[in-house]
């Protein structure tokens, strides 16, 4: 009898320590820190950099880039690898306790609402590449650069079609809100679900209202706006562009399920010829030629108001360097690794990005992108989407959006309710006019 | 007199109640602290606000709906979870051959991580999904809903998944309570002519207080604290109809507004605190023991 009551103890022991060791053990990937600190005497220095999960096709991380800048420098880059949806609260906590990598990836938009970047990040006016830069503006925010990219390929955002489904039913893009309208009974005729609305990624609502507000306004506008001069609710244009978009979707030109489809199914909905056109940007069609080079799709510009233009998205995807790492000048090395002529070719050859340099030759584009290129950028038919413009976080947007395609607002309470909430937020932040 | 020999000095509870204090106790009164600033993620310099957020939350129209929420989700789970837990352990302690595999079966559910009943009940719940299209099957096509994207039933469907879900486990402390009344007081109120209905009210419940008292408290709590069912299902949506204190904290934090965060997350533990401990203490007087 005591045996048993001795080994039942031990085994007991055992457990706790064990799972005490497994609790123990998830310390995370911050146990790299602190190494030499010092490059010079040729020691191996290892830099940490901070990117979401959602972006591991990024270039800057890329394994023979990552393994010929160690060889070269013998700097090695650790990376960190944060889930999707909290990379915004991973970064702040580490931001905010002084942990922080010496590289982060993230967009420079929302970099300035979520992660503070006047406080928090290093400017780079005086690097070296900066002087070649063809576009400074999509890497800077408050008069100066803060962050880097080689590529100045800001993402467009538009109705994004299937051309041969177009070519087969005999349609013209539409450049007008009541030609569009015929064009999705034309496709409805046919068997085909005309719209895609994936409407429980409440962001995917904005894509819609973010063109067709810039559309209708100046971007003067935004300033007035971030000042409290002016209100979303003060331009009868933004209430018609909200009332169009749910007029697709009332008149059963969508899938029957809007708020409960999700971003992901879009590029099976395309691969399976279910839908002809979704309210998004290039990144999908890029997704989906992944998937089958065969599908032809295009992009043309939303068509709300008079004489549309495709929406620009601010450029996404850039480093920035926190003013707090440890490693300074081994993040600015790698950075200025990148923009080496050789390199920044090298990558924007393999992805087609247009060049943001001035010494590097933007290849041929695919197909899809030279028509952007052709129909919009060069005859300057393109607006900052109200994204670029956006100094709080949007969700509130989004769920108000929702909340019309659910049935228990209309557009005017749309837009009542988030400018509410928008002074709210303003007024959080100290803005000046708030 | 009695001379109790302690077998352990009370100095062996300073190392869980020092780790107790500064992981629980500490940043509690730290947090109650935060509640009453302006702490913000753009902010270094706090400052002191007295109960701006405490009358931000309650005259704010979203935060006032996660409070609803948050109740309707709390009650319907209670009376759902133990209503059910009783029903089934009555069930399932009669002699069935089968008891034994039915018991596994309605338990089972309680152990499926969150993550697989979201992936698994979102699905099913679309408007064309099973549940509709069995409904639709058998007749009832009029209370086929939007279970998940209708506004005004959403909450009440995912307390209707938690219900679901953890109704088992329930059941399994409900059980554990039944075997331990005597079998001599069936007996003697069966002589005495006693329904089986009378017999559940007069004998059954009076004496499965402790476990109805553990019950409630638990599924009370739980309620009230309710996070990972609404996240995963919803996120909150569509819009904000689905909001409860545990996501409206989330929002708030990812907004960075972490003063008012903290101040719901205060209220949400004062309402715990005045709701439970008084249910727990006119409980336990009720109790009949042995």
């Amino acid at each position: 009898m005591h045996s048993i009551k001795k080994y039942s103890t031990v085994a007991l022991a055992g457990l706790l320590s064990v799972s005490l060791a497994a609790c123990g053990g998830n310390a995370g990937p911050a146990t790299n820190n602190g190494e030499s600190a010092g490059s010079g005497a040729g020691e191996k220095v290892t830099i940490e950099l901070a990117i979401s999960k959602s972006s591991q096709d990024s270039p800057f991380i890329d394994k023979t880039l990552l393994d010929d800048f160690e060889k070269e420098t013998n700097i090695r880059i650790n990376l960190q690898l944060l889930p999707a949806e909290q990379t915004a609260t991973v970064l702040q906590t580490k931001l905010a306790v002084n942990e922080t990598p010496d590289l982060v990836q993230y967009n420079l938009a929302s970099a300035t609402t979520d992660l503070n970047l006047e406080r928090n990040f290093e400017i780079l006016d005086d690097e070296e590449w900066v002087s070649r830069l063809e576009n400074k503006d999509v890497l800077s925010a408050y008069g100066h650069v803060y962050s880097f990219h080689i590529s100045q390929d800001t993402g467009m955002q538009g109705v994004v079609y299937n051309k041969d489904m177009f070519e087969e039913l005999g349609l013209e893009i539409p450049t007008t809100f009541e030609a569009f309208l015929a064009v999705c009974e034309a496709i409805k005729s046919s068997g085909v679900t005309p719209v895609f609305m994936p409407y429980k990624d409440n962001w995917a609502a904005n894509i819609w209202p973010a063109a067709a507000f810039a559309n209708a306004v100046e971007p003067s506008w935004f300033d007035q706006l971030n000042t409290n001069q002016v209100k979303w609710t003060d331009v009868p244009e933004f209430v018609t562009a909200l009332e169009q978009q749910y007029e697709v979707y009332k008149k059963g030109y969508t899938n029957a399920d809007v708020l409960a489809d999700s971003y992901d199914m879009a590029v099976g909905k395309f691969l399976n010829k279910e839908v002809a056109m979704m309210f998004m940007g290039d990144w999908l069609i890029e997704s989906v030629a992944e998937k089958d080079p065969n599908m032809n799709l295009g992009l043309f510009a939303i068509p709300s108001g008079s004489d549309p233009k495709i929406g620009a998205s601010p450029l996404g995807g850039q480093l920035f360097i926190p003013k707090q790492a440890k490693h300074k000048d081994e993040a600015k090395k790698f950075l200025a690794y990148i923009a080496t002529k050789d390199v920044a070719q090298k990558i924007v050859n393999e992805r087609a990005y247009v060049s943001n340099l001035n010494d590097v030759v933007t290849p041929e584009l695919p197909g899809y992108k030279q028509e952007i290129v052709d129909l919009y950028i060069a005859p300057k038919k393109t607006a900052l989407t109200t994204d670029a413009y956006m100094l709080v976080d949007r969700n509130e947007l989004y769920r108000a959006l929702q909340d019309q395609f659910a049935g228990s607002k209309t557009a005017e309470q749309v837009l009542s309710t988030w400018s509410d909430k928008f002074s709210q937020l303003m007024k959080d932040k100290g803005a000046e006019g708030f | 007199m009695k001379i109790q020999k302690r077998l352990y000095s009370y100095y062996l509870i300073w190392p869980a109640l020092l780790i107790y204090s500064a992981f629980f106790v500490l940043p509690a009164i730290i947090g109650l602290y935060y509640s009453f600033t302006d702490w913000r993620l753009d902010r270094i310099a706090i400052q002191f606000v007295g109960a701006d957020n405490f009358t931000r939350i309650f005259t704010d129209d979203i935060l006032l709906l996660a409070m609803k929420n948050t109740f309707i989700f709390a009650i319907v789970t209670v009376v759902g979870k133990n209503v059910l837990g009783i029903a089934l352990a009555v069930a399932l302690n009669l002699r069935l051959r089968t008891r034994n595999l039915l018991r596994a079966i309605f338990y089972s559910p309680s152990i499926l991580s969150i993550l697989v009943i979201g992936i698994v009940f979102t699905p099913l719940l679309r408007t064309e999904g099973a549940v509709n299209r069995i409904l639709e099957s058998i007749g009832l096509h009029g209370l086929s809903q939007a279970w998940l994207t209708n506004p005004s039933i959403v909450i009440w469907t995912i307390a209707a998944v938690s219900i679901w879900q953890t109704t088992g486990f329930q059941m399994a402390i409900y059980l554990a309570g039944l075997q331990s009344i005597s079998k001599d007081y069936y007996e003697a109120a069966t002589i005495d002519g006693a329904t089986s209905w009378k017999s559940f009210r007069h004998i059954t419940l009076p004496l499965l207080l402790p476990a109805i008292n553990i019950n409630v408290m638990l599924t009370l709590i739980g309620g009230l604290k309710v996070f990972s069912e609404v996240f995963i299902l919803t996120g909150g949506g569509p819009g904000n109809a689905s909001q409860v204190f545990g996501t409206i904290i989330l929002r708030t934090f990812g907004e960075g507004n972490w003063g008012l965060g903290t101040a719901i997350n205060t209220l949400l533990f004062a309402f715990v605190a005045v709701i439970s401990i008084p249910l727990l203490l006119f409980m336990r007087r009720k109790e009949v023991s042995e």
